[in-house]
């Protein structure tokens, strides 16, 4: 029994776009990459000063030889050769120096210039709204600020400076030919303008293969990817070997891309190192009988074959390097777009300080979408008077995390205004604005470090005193004690060594160390224990005593002890009240309370 | 997050499983050598062509005549001769050789894909995505590097050397040993700073890895960031692992000009001993001036293939890493064991898919999922199973699949244990609708068809197409008709290309109602024994559940549907409920038997209900 032959033209990830690159121009992307070498331009010039001493050191070498041919091996003195020696020893070793150093300042400006992309990288993103990582995975982004940057690295600190050293050495090596006989130069650079044919061909084909293989790789690595993520669909469908196929049908273009790519790589080595040597046979043929005729000097004639075998080599490595230019400005072209990427929240020229002492919240009519109509909030409008209790309750989806976000200004209002004090929001500055709030997600979230640096974060003025009164005052000290190096010891990675109720503890003693003005809190869901629990929540009374408090509410002792409770559902603010009011209403919170609070469901 | 689980083999079995690669293309690798060893024959013979030429040249200084014109110009033409034809050896030793490199390269490619397809959930629990993503591309091309430069460069070196210093020696053998002289201690030396240049590099990965860990922390916690004010505090964090990193890679730059500056003396030392050793012997007259110029020629030639041995070492130490981080994936084994002798599904039973579960205990780890199910689904019936999060409703289905192996009891389709089963054509048997709607970046047309690829296409699979069409009597094509029962034909009209419609990265151009229904289409298509749909119609409105299940109900009549759901419009409709709390099975019949009892279902019941009237 035989099936069908599978066609894998259209196979898994054929949907997957790669981003666009190719929008600006190699000379814009080179003028903004030179504002981040410009600092380090003496640096730089110190390089490139050090290039043309690289090259000259080069075509010393065989003029030394030629001078101890001429002048001491042909007629046998060895009186006065002792300063060929030191010379031809002082090019070495000048030569060793001279690359050390240019290769060590190149690197120097090199990585500085990069430190600076990547600083300036890093304070964008810092910048940039909440709303540009919704839109943006987290991985590409690391992408742009790690591997991106690590790839323009080469071509800052090698690349481009040796292309011209290598230009510098070509344009040296012609000159002294020419002046050294300029008959035999213009017959050993008969080999050239075909050797340039035939790089400029090898290129073009080369170029074409290499493009063909970005293709082929991204192809091949968004099937990788998805097949990755969808394995499970992959084996529930049994479709292994299918997947499997269409995988190696690209692979087997990828493989071919590359193939073609290795034949004209080989093909554009071997020429230009055939084209050294040829040249070579070139110049015994027509120059042996100018040195018959007494022209030229044997000396002069090994010299010339032992500069042209130094002449090819630049031709190869430009190539080869120019190619690794190319990576670098596609490269520089994505991370530009990123800092190109402007969604930040509009500041405030001129900032009015925030009002000391109490604070009034007062939303009027705020309407807020994170893309176009798509209303999250529809006219919400609430006053929020110093020292309440509020309670936000509704559904999933209901607005309540967006009336947080918009209180902390993560967002800005689509729509309507929020007043503090009857100030207009916008008009505080923004660091200063969050500082009058300490927050607590549902997601602690915990910073590699020690626990005592988590529950300090950001009040570089806490004392240790301060750190371990707020643990205890939330019930936390006893367990962090637990731990051999208490306070220090290390948290890893987002929290991950320490328990779900831990990272909650420890998040309400790092918002009781800021003694904020306002506490937001977004009541965990998150199932622990029952001991934990009751730590839990005994905690937050201990947290919700002290100042104005905005909870997004999931547990019943919260709504009960709330001043007032918003009822929110599909983005507006349908009852607000007490508890026992609300109850009495009948509405939808009744229905709610039932559903969520009422005993013996816990959902 | 726990260090992913990793795997160890013997060091001979590494070093077999490498050396399989390379017997693999062992007349590639050959012919390659061979090549080299033409191209550096006929190469290393125009030292001593040229020096013919110029011992000619100072010969005829006396003696000028046509006889030393000509043999001049047939030393040019030899040259011109030999340069060809090393060229073209050159050609074919890189082609052959780095070709090899690239099959190699496509062969673990290959080799992890189809590993990775045979690997369990548990896996893909341990190692992240783009952890398996980047060892797949990234090691990979380490290895090929290690056969393709690895090979080349040791074999052109050793034949450079061999033959350009036996002509040495042929020519003046203590001369010769001066020119090595000074190779032990440079060499020794060199060894030393590769190695340095070596940790140094770890170190300088190390402190990239941290500025990228940094990087990851900030994005994930850009809400505390912000809401706590820590833009300053990340910066400075971040400016100072940028810092460290900068000196780290500025020793890294130091270590590396000092292996530069030592090449540059390598490679120039012995022209520097052949001109004060050699200028001294042409003098004396032990030497001629040809030969002289012969010497030099070979000590030239050296130049390269010396400094290209420090880029071997660092090939060869990376590709041996890389080689480790893949033997993660290649010698992993998966926890599911394939029956010796595989039983077959009864096929001509009138009514299909019967489940049973005996005393069935799992647990992801430490944690009990299922504690004890003993449960029996008659074949033909449509059944709910429903119960809060994390009462392990999904974890029941995953085993009925066979994602994982009950640590006790068994599951039982038809009469037989699914562990008697071929897994794959168990699977086949199957039709699952998951509760995340994942779609792949291919057509919508694709993804329907996606479940029945394999039985059109995988010899390996017994199963055939299913022909029999989904509604009797329809003369619309068997992917148009499943698109008709999953309720999406109105919205495939709005698509512009319809079934050619480009879905894109994990469909996101859908939305959730329509992943869905493609999803079921996709399960329905394979004509499954048993459908099991896992919450998938939680984004689609109730008017329309109730006609996909209304479809269903024809559909499915002889075989089995399992749904998972939380709607009772859904729930009224079943044969058989199933209830579990905490891993248990706690009550099951039908929907009025259950509200009878008035016990976990039945409130779980009204607070559904009360639930819906909230979305109103």
């Amino acid at each position: 029994m035989s099936k069908d032959k599978q066609n894998t033209s259209q196979a898994i990830g054929s949907g997957f776009k790669e981003q666009s690159v190719g929008d600006i121009s190699d000379r814009q992307l080179a003028r903004r990459l030179w504002r981040y070498m410009a600092p380090y331009k003496w640096t730089f010039l110190l390089c490139l000063l050090l290039l043309p001493l690289i090259s000259g050191i080069q075509i010393l070498q065989p003029y030394l030889l030629q001078v101890a041919i001429d002048d001491h091996l042909v007629p046998g003195k060895l009186e006065g050769m002792w300063w060929i020696f030191a010379a031809f020893a002082g090019t070495l070793v000048g030569r060793a120096l001279v690359e050390f150093m240019q290769l060590y300042f190149m690197q120097h400006a090199g990585q500085r210039a990069l430190y600076d992309l990547r600083t300036e990288v890093f304070a964008h993103v810092q910048r940039l709204s909440v709303s540009f990582f919704h839109k943006n995975p987290v991985g590409r982004l690391m992408t742009r600020m790690t591997t991106d940057v690590e790839s323009l690295q080469e071509a800052l600190s090698s690349g481009m400076i040796t292309m011209l050293g290598d230009l510098f050495t070509l344009a040296a090596i012609v000159v002294v030919l020419l002046v050294l006989d300029w008959k035999l130069a213009l017959v050993s650079f008969l080999v050239v303008p075909p050797l340039v044919g035939l790089t400029v061909l090898f290129r073009h084909f080369l170029r074409r293969a290499f493009r063909d293989i970005r293709v082929k790789i991204a192809r091949l690595n968004a099937h990788l990817q998805e097949s990755v993520t969808g394995m499970h669909i992959i084996q529930y469908f049994v479709r292994e070997r299918v997947s499997t196929r269409e995988y190696e049908d690209i692979n087997v273009e990828y493989r071919t891309a590359n193939v073609r790519s290795v034949r004209y790589d080989a093909m554009l080595y071997a020429v230009v190192e055939t084209a050294g040597s040829v040249t070579v046979g070139a110049i015994i043929w027509y120059g042996s009988g100018q040195v018959l005729e007494g022209v030229v000097t044997l000396g002069v004639l090994v010299a010339f074959i032992e500069y042209m075998q130094k002449f090819f080599v630049p031709i190869r490595d430009l190539a080869q390097k120019y190619n690794l230019l190319q990576s670098a400005m596609a490269s520089s072209e994505r991370i530009f777009q990123l800092l190109d990427s402007t969604e930040l929240l509009e500041t405030s020229s001129d900032p009015v300080p925030v009002p000391a002492g109490a604070l009034t919240i007062e939303f009027e009519d705020v309407w807020f979408a994170y893309n176009d109509e798509d209303w999250v909030l529809r006219g919400v409008s609430f006053c929020i008077e110093p020292g309440e209790k509020i309670a936000i309750v509704g559904r999933t989806g209901a607005g309540k995390t967006t009336i947080m976000n918009l209180l902390l200004r993560l967002h800005d209002v689509t729509r309507g205004t929020i007043r503090v004090n009857g100030q207009e929001l916008r008009r505080f500055d923004l660091q200063q604005w969050r500082a009058h709030f300490s927050v607590v997600l549902q997601d602690s979230f915990l910073f590699r470090g020690s626990i005592g640096e988590n529950i300090a974060l950001g009040a570089q003025l806490a004392s240790q005193q301060e750190i371990v009164q707020a643990a205890k005052a939330v019930s936390v000290h006893e367990l962090i004690m637990r731990y051999d190096e208490g306070y220090a010891h290390e948290v890893k990675e987002r929290g991950g060594n320490l328990s779900a109720g831990e990272r909650q503890l420890i998040a309400f003693a790092r918002a009781l160390v800021h003694q904020p003005e306002v506490l937001l809190l977004d009541e965990a869901t998150a199932n622990v224990d029952t001991e934990t629990e009751a730590l839990i929540q005994q905690a937050q009374e201990v947290l919700m005593a002290q100042q104005t408090s905005v909870v997004i509410a999931h547990r019943l002792s919260t709504i009960r002890t709330s001043d007032r409770i918003f009822v929110m559902h599909r983005g507006e603010l349908i009852e607000h009240g007490t508890h026992a009011q609300l109850l009495d209403q009948q509405g939808h919170y009744n229905k709610l309370y039932h559903l969520q609070y009422s005993a013996g469901s816990g959902a | 997050m726990p260090a992913p689980k990793t795997v160890t083999i013997s060091r001979a079995q590494r070093r077999a499983h490498l050396w399989g690669y390379f017997t693999r293309y062992l007349w590639w690798f050959l012919g390659g050598a061979a090549a080299l060893v033409v191209t550096n024959y006929l190469g290393l013979e125009i030292p001593a062509q040229l020096g013919r030429a110029v011992q000619l040249l100072k010969e005829s200084e006396a003696a000028f005549g046509p006889a030393t014109q000509s043999a001049l110009l047939n030393i040019g033409l030899i040259i011109i001769a030999l340069a060809i034809g090393a060229g073209v050896a050159r050609i074919i030793s890189r082609i052959t050789i780095f070709n090899a490199g690239r099959f190699i390269e496509f062969d673990v490619r290959n080799e992890l894909y189809a590993k990775l397809t045979a690997l369990d959930p548990t896996f893909y629990n341990d190692f992240p995505t783009g952890e398996i993503t980047s060892r797949v591309t990234n090691d990979v091309a380490y290895i090929r590097l290690l056969f393709a430069i690895g090979f080349l460069h040791i074999i052109n070196t050793s034949l450079a050397y061999t033959i350009a210093l036996q002509k040495m020696v042929a020519i003046d053998w203590s001369l010769t040993f001066y020119c090595l002289a000074p190779y032990p201690p440079m060499l020794f030396m060199m060894l030393l700073i590769i190695r340095a240049l070596f940790d140094q590099t770890k170190i300088v990965q190390a402190k990239m890895a941290e500025l990228s860990t940094k990087v990851q922390e900030n994005l994930a916690g850009v809400a505390v960031v912000k809401t706590f004010n820590l833009q300053a505090r990340e910066q400075a964090r971040f400016d100072e692992l940028g810092e460290t990193y900068y000196q780290a890679s500025m020793r890294l730059a130091l270590l590396r000009g000092a292996l530069t500056a030592l090449t540059v003396l390598v490679a120039g030392t012995g022209t520097m001993i052949v001109l004060l050793v050699g200028s001294r012997r042409v003098v004396e007259g032990s030497l001629t001036l040809g030969e002289f110029v012969e010497l030099n020629g070979y000590v030239v030639s050296l130049a390269f293939p010396t400094s290209a041995m420090g880029w071997v070492f660092s090939v060869w130490h990376r590709g041996q890493a890389g080689f480790d981080r893949l033997i993660d994936i290649l010698y992993r084994d998966s926890a599911l064991t394939a029956a010796a002798t595989p039983q077959t599904l009864p096929q001509d039973a009138p009514i299909k898919g019967g489940i049973r579960l005996e005393g069935v205990r799992f647990g992801y780890g430490e944690e009990q999922v299922l504690r004890g199910i003993d449960l029996e689904i008659e074949p033909g019936s449509t059944v709910a199973i429903v119960g809060r999060t994390g009462s392990g409703k999904s974890t029941l289905i995953k085993l009925l699949a066979r994602m994982y192996d009950p640590d006790e009891g068994r599951v039982l389709i038809d009469g037989v244990d699914v562990k008697a089963l071929d897994l794959r054509a168990l699977r086949s048997e199957l039709g699952f609708v998951p509760q995340d709607p994942f779609l792949f970046s291919m057509t919508i047309g694709q993804n329907i068809s996606f479940g029945v690829d394999a039985m059109a296409f995988d010899d390996s699979l017994e199963r055939e197409v299913p022909r029999e069409p989904l509604i009797p009597g329809s003369g619309d094509s068997r992917i148009m008709q499943a698109i008709t029962v999953a309720g999406l034909a109105q919205d495939l009209d709005a698509f512009p290309e319809e079934l050619e419609t480009l879905v894109g990265e994990r469909g996101i151009t859908l939305s959730g109602g329509q992943k869905q229904r493609v999803t079921i289409a996709r399960a329905l298509l394979t004509n499954p024994r048993v459908l099991v749909l896992d919450d998938a119609l939680s984004s689609v409105d109730t008017q329309t559940e109730s006609v996909i299940l209304d479809h269903l109900d024809a559909l499915m009549r002889d075989r089995t549907s399992i749904l998972i759901t939380h709607r009772y419009n859904a729930l009224a409709r079943v044969d058989r409920i199933f209830v579990m709390e905490e891993g248990r099975l706690i009550e099951q019949g039908t929907h009025e038997q259950l509200m009878a009892l008035g016990q976990v279902y039945a409130k779980m019941y009204e607070q559904q209900k009360l639930r819906e009237s909230l979305e109103e």
